[in-house]
């Protein structure tokens, strides 16, 4: 039973919704059970009680709630679910599952594979056999029906296949199984696919008794072709074309090489259109960086993937006389750089002789190259150019002195006359000559025609009859300025001028740049791909020919993402039948090494998609959709509801019986706040401390405070304040330094730096502080703070002791990731020893433990002669195992807290001896060690 | 489930409430009940009459006339002159104290805000009163049980009697019936038997010229009425139930009639000469104690004929 998106798993359980007319009658008669009192005046109460009416029903609210708590109870029994998974397939006989994993499901793939696992499910609850098989297997799919739970690894393995699946293959298999499979399931893709008809005639000679049919709501956009136009670089968008298409609009978005956004732009597909053009109008600076493009809304492999045939062009630049060197601003090549510069990569190689350039700029795998003035080169030169330009090289050469002298008639694109011709000088007849037209079919096509550009000298082309085809631009006279001529794939290119302005003015203007970057636009990098393809010449393929493939460097998976590539992704054939075929071991993607890549792409032109309908499936079969959300079941919300409910009459009878009246306000409150915290979680611990951090650290920065780590052991913390608070007291009375209050310090939250000394008692139940809180710890040691770590074990060995005790062991994890120096027990001259009070020893509770500080670096011979040890700066850390704390520890009216060990009183005064000298050590350094100078010093002074 | 404001305290052991009815007599002194009317009784006592009789106090000398027993001649007296005098005692009479505290079902309430149930605090105050009447020289009696004992364990008497017998034997009319003419009587009772019997009773024992003093005892909860909600009333005595959906829109109302009722028993003492003493249960007994011993003893010595 089903309403929208809601149904009922046991749908007759809803009868019982009639059953709440007769509950409401009994609710109705069936008053709240009163309070008994017993009550002496209630003869009192009968004379008042013959007026008043006594309410024998519920009121409304009452029965109201009680009816809905049924009504829950009953909704909850008969089990809804929202969104419930489609009426299951028959529950007996085997079934076969065809799941399409081709490049239209990365858009839906959780949802299909949600479905296949629900398939799986309840086949292996119903304990059906199961066959799957999936699209992109082909001839390898596996139909032999097995054990559903047996499908479930290779499901959750299964992703996408970026490439177009052909179903012949698995039609062939299912009609060898025909009459083998009682259901059928598919999980088609969003467009009919090679075989799809093979396909269809094999499901209806199956003889299944039921197919399924499952089919995307949305069909996924695909890029189908880019093509980078001087404007703009543009990309066709293709979407599956079925009847009735409506509108749709999306946005494609362009990615550089690293995956960041550099455009977007937004495309619409009118009704009934099946494809558009998305232009990405950029500088070509900008255009030259995109390496991607895809679209928002679409999660397929069908994107475009940019190569260096789409690329900023590499010029190499050729110049002619050795003199240009000596002269570089005016040198021809200084003009031609500039001009390309903005949009190119121009490389000009620094000595060496021409044909040596020449080879190493071919290397270099330029698209462009740029010969200024050169006659004539030597022929090995002339033959590397000459195939290079075959191959797809764009050669652009300016004639000058050297070319008119004398040229080979290869490396031009139309025969020259010998020596140039002068216009407008002194001794010649006509006057300069304006560049007037371009021609149609060349390049320069829409570039508007300049007013200003003049030529005074140029060299001519022998009249022949390609030569008007072969001008690009041409003079007044009709006289070529630019011809081109193609030569196998790639393209000569004559400036009858110099690319300096001793001919003309034209490389002054503006019109000489954008030629030249048409030029360059129209050079293609397939010279660059072919070098990718030499340079793979080395992998050997069993039986495909070693120099026409390419080796994956980045595949485009299901989702259009690209990704290493798998160990599945064979090489690309390059050449031969299967060249450049996307497929599934043969992924759109970059192919390739890192340098020279061809990117492969799923589609490069219109393809014709067209949509998956019912009509590509048997006429019998049951269309399905996949579903978009999991199911929910209703059935815990309904009963933890009815639960609520049943609370709240709970709450209101005892109200109504005056129960509540025995809570106090006081208790009304509380049990409202208690009520509030239970159902509102809130961190009032975490708030609270870091509203407080801001005003105690004003208040630990106003006062020098003793401080002492918090163990998270409440003994021990216990002690450690009341330690400090006895100390506190007793260098108040005795010296000059009143400290505040001592605090307890979190180490790993609170501010340490308002603390010359940290007191640490060591507790076994203590964790260890985490790295980062230990690196806080060594922060503050190392900028002048110092710890005094308390083992508090004298009587169980100690520290430094020959027996090694728990507390030690936790110190020693406590401090394996500090920087510890070299420890010493205290020397016998040490300033620790003098600070304050003269002491021999420093003992706390007990007696006999050493005071550790950091080893001096002093020798012993100097220290030995000196009263007091010099050495600037404090001991950063202090180790004792004598429990001080324990011996300062005072309660609140002065009375020691613990007894010494042993219970000698004048140990305890030799405690907070120590405490003073280690207080006073910690604030004033070696400011005592120095006090043994001052005698020098006076005497210095002469007094 | 709700706890209930009031509920029926167990009877109390007669000689733990002597016990605790000594503990408050000690704190008041000793009673002497004023006595307009005093039976005319032999039964010594301390209140003086006024009149030539036996007793200990010194009342006059008189002339020996002939016939008069020589014993009671005043030897030292008539060494004086020549005449011979007898001495005259006062006549001191003890006057006699019905006391009767309610033994009613009702009686056996206690609620929440109380200490004791009302009949607990009924029979300490009723014994209290019958030990501070004894060491008075009063005769006590329980109407019913005892008869009126001259005695100074007269309460120790009065509660062994109660403990033998247990309480309610004969009923109330019955036990008015047992007081004689001519006496006090203290009643204590929380009077919430239908008003009009309880005044014919006292009509009754007046017009038997009995004075008396209603202590009527009362539970806070039957003063303040302090019940909410839907509450089911009970009557301990019939067992009658009345139920109310909201308690408290009738509490007002309550207050109202039981006001009426204690006044209207208020205004039928004063008419009869009795006095009216309302004790609650919340407040100590020894203020029960104190009012009584005041109303009792006001006047006292003063004679009457």
């Amino acid at each position: 039973m089903t309403f929208g998106a809601l149904s009922f798993a046991s749908p007759l359980l809803l009868a019982g919704l009639l059953a709440l007319p007769i509950i409401w009658w009994l609710l109705r008669l069936t008053p709240p059970r009163p309070r008994e009192e017993v009550f002496p005046p209630t003869r009192i109460l009968e004379e008042i009680g013959k007026k008043e009416e006594t309410p024998a029903k519920s009121p409304w609210w009452l029965t109201l709630l009680r009816l809905l708590m049924a009504a829950f109870v009953i909704f909850a029994l008969a089990e809804p679910v929202w969104n419930a998974p489609d009426q299951p397939l028959r529950r007996e006989g085997s079934l076969l599952i065809l799941f399409d994993d081709g490049w239209t499901t990365g858009q839906d793939w959780e949802e299909r594979k949600g479905t296949a696992e629900r398939l799986l499910t309840n086949a292996e609850q119903n304990g059906q056999p199961v066959a799957m098989i999936y699209a992109s297997d082909g001839a390898k799919a596996d139909v032999t029906a097995q054990r559903a739970e047996s499908w479930n690894s290779r499901l959750s393995a299964a992703v996408p296949t970026p490439a177009s699946v052909d179903l012949n293959e698995i039609a062939s298999k299912i009609s060898d199984t025909a009459g083998q499979f009682t259901s059928i399931a598919i999980l088609s893709g969003a467009v009919v696919t090679a075989g799809a008809p093979e396909l269809k005639t094999a499901l209806e000679a199956s003889g299944a008794d039921e197919i399924a049919v499952y089919l995307p709501t949305n069909a996924p956009l695909a890029l189908v072709g880019v093509e980078n136009t001087p404007d703009a670089l543009s990309v066709n968008v293709e979407r599956p074309a079925w009847t009735g298409m409506g509108p749709r609009i999306g946005t494609a978005t362009a990615y550089d090489e690293k995956g960041r956004s550099l455009a977007s732009v937004a495309f619409t597909l009118n009704a009934g259109e099946p494809s558009t053009v998305a232009q990405f109008k950029l500088p070509v600076e900008l255009r030259n960086e995109i390496a991607r493009v895809g679209i928002d809304e679409s999660k397929t492999a069908a994107i475009q993937l940019l190569d260096e045939r789409f690329r900023r062009r590499r010029v190499g630049l050729l110049g002619g006389g050795n003199a240009d060197s000596q002269q570089p601003l005016l040198s021809p090549l200084y003009y031609i750089s500039r001009a390309l510069k903005p949009f190119a990569e121009v490389r000009e190689p620094d000595g060496g002789d021409n044909l040596e350039a020449i080879k190493r700029l071919i290397n270099e795998r330029i698209s462009t190259m740029v010969l200024a003035d050169i006659g004539v080169l030597p022929g090995e030169a002339t033959r590397e150019l000459s195939d290079w330009v075959e191959r797809g090289g764009m050669l652009i050469r300016f004639a000058g002195p050297r070319l008119a002298a004398g040229d080979d008639g290869q490396l031009v694109p139309v025969e020259l006359r010998r020596g140039g011709r002068s216009l407008g000088g002194t001794l010649t007849w006509g006057e300069a000559q304006r560049l007037t037209s371009f021609g149609e079919s060349s390049p320069f096509n829409d570039i508007p025609v300049p007013e200003d550009v003049t030529v005074t000298r140029q060299v001519l082309a022998q009249p022949d009859i390609d030569l008007e085809a072969r001008t690009w631009a041409s003079l007044e006279d009709g006289t070529p300025l630019v011809t081109a001529s193609q030569r196998g794939k790639g393209w000569i290119v004559l400036f009858h001028v110099t690319a300096d302005t001793g001919w003309s003015n034209l490389p002054l203007s503006g019109t000489f740049v954008d030629m030249l970057r048409r030029l360059v636009a129209v050079s293609n990098n397939s010279v660059a791909a072919d070098q990718a393809r030499s340079s793979s010449a080395g992998v050997v393929e069993n039986g495909v020919e070693p120099a026409e493939t390419l080796p994956p460097l980045q595949v485009v998976d299901g989702f259009g993402v690209l990704t290493n590539p798998s160990s599945e992704v064979r090489p690309l054939a390059t050449s031969g039948p299967d060249a450049f075929v996307v497929s599934r071991k043969t992924p759109p993607g970059l192919y390739g090494s890192q340098e020279a890549f061809v990117a492969s792409n799923l589609f490069n032109e219109i393809q014709g998609l067209e949509r998956a309908g019912a009509e590509d499936f048997p006429a019998a079969s049951r269309m399905l959709s996949y579903m978009e959300k999991a199911p929910t079941l209703i059935k815990p919300w309904l009963l933890a509801l009815a639960l609520i409910l049943l609370a709240l009459d709970c709450i209101a009878v005892l109200w109504m019986a005056g129960a509540l009246r025995f809570l106090t306000p006081a208790a009304k409150l509380a049990s409202l706040i208690l009520a509030a915290w239970l159902i509102i979680p809130t961190h009032p611990s975490i708030a609270q401390t870091s509203g407080a951090t801001g005003t105690s650290d004003f208040k630990y920065s106003l006062r020098t405070r003793l401080a002492y780590v918090k163990t998270g052991d409440t003994r021990v913390d216990t002690i450690s304040r009341k330690g400090l608070q006895g100390l506190t007291r007793f260098i108040a009375e005795r010296t000059s330094l009143e400290p505040g209050d001592p605090v307890g310090v979190d180490i790993a939250t609170d501010e340490l730096a308002f603390f010359p000394l940290l007191y640490w008692p060591i507790s076994i139940d203590q964790p260890v502080p985490s790295e980062a809180v230990m690196a806080r710890i060594d922060a503050f040691m190392k900028k002048g703070g110092s710890v005094l770590f308390d083992t508090r074990d004298q009587l169980s060995g100690g520290f430094g002791g020959t027996r090694t005790s728990g507390e030690v062991l936790k110190l020693r994890a406590i401090l394996s990731t500090l920087d510890v120096p070299p420890l010493e027990p205290v020397p016998e001259n040490h300033v620790l020893t003098r600070a304050f009070y003269l002491l021999g020893i420093f003992p706390g509770r007990y007696l006999d433990g050493k005071l550790w500080v950091e080893a001096s670096q002093l020798d012993e011979e100097s220290a030995s002669q000196r009263p007091a040890r010099p050495g600037d700066g404090v001991s950063s850390i202090m180790i004792t195992s004598n429990d001080m704390a324990a011996a300062w520890a005072v309660e609140a009216d002065g009375s020691p807290s613990l007894p010494v060990v042993p219970p000698n009183p004048r140990q305890r005064v030799y405690a907070y001896r120590t405490g003073v000298n280690i207080i006073m050590y910690t604030l004033t350094g070696n400011y005592k060690s120095d006090q043994v100078h001052v005698p020098a010093l006076l005497e210095r002074l002469g007094q | 489930m709700a706890i209930n404001i009031g509920s029926a305290a167990p009877h109390d052991a007669a000689q733990d409430v002597l016990a605790r009815a000594r503990a408050r007599a000690a704190l008041i002194p000793d009673l002497l009940v004023q006595a307009r009317q005093i039976a005319n009784t032999v039964t010594s006592g301390w209140h003086g009459r006024k009149r030539r009789g036996s007793g200990d106090a010194f009342w006059q000398f008189r002339p020996y006339s002939s016939g008069e027993s020589m014993a009671r001649i005043d030897w030292r007296r008539s060494a004086r002159d020549d005449s011979v005098y007898i001495r005259d005692q006062e006549w001191e009479a003890a006057h006699t104290v019905w006391v009767w505290a309610d033994e009613s079902p009702s009686m056996l309430y206690q609620s929440e805000n109380a200490t004791v149930s009302k009949q607990s605090r009924a029979f300490v105050l009723a014994l209290a009163l019958a030990e501070t009447l004894a060491r008075g020289g009063e005769r006590v009696g329980w109407p019913g049980e005892t008869n009126p004992i001259a005695h100074r364990n007269a309460a120790e008497r009065i509660a062994a009697q109660l403990s033998v017998v247990g309480p309610s034997a004969p009923n109330t009319r019955q036990r008015f019936d047992a007081m004689r003419s001519r006496s006090q009587a203290v009643l204590f009772s929380d009077f919430l038997a239908p008003i009009d019997e309880t005044l014919e009773d006292i009509a009754g024992l007046a017009q038997r010229g009995i004075r008396g003093t209603l202590v009527q005892i009362i539970d806070p909860a039957e003063e303040t009425f302090p019940f909410l909600g839907r509450t089911e009333f009970r009557d301990p005595e019939t067992a009658r139930k009345i139920t109310f959906g909201r308690a408290e829109s009738v509490k007002s109302e309550y207050a109202t009639l039981f006001q009426a009722r204690k006044e209207r028993l208020a205004r039928r003492c004063v008419k009869f000469g009795w006095h009216h003493i309302v004790h609650h249960t919340d407040q100590p007994a020894s203020r029960a104690l104190v009012a009584l011993h005041l109303r009792l003893s006001e006047g006292a010595g003063e004679l009457t004929a």
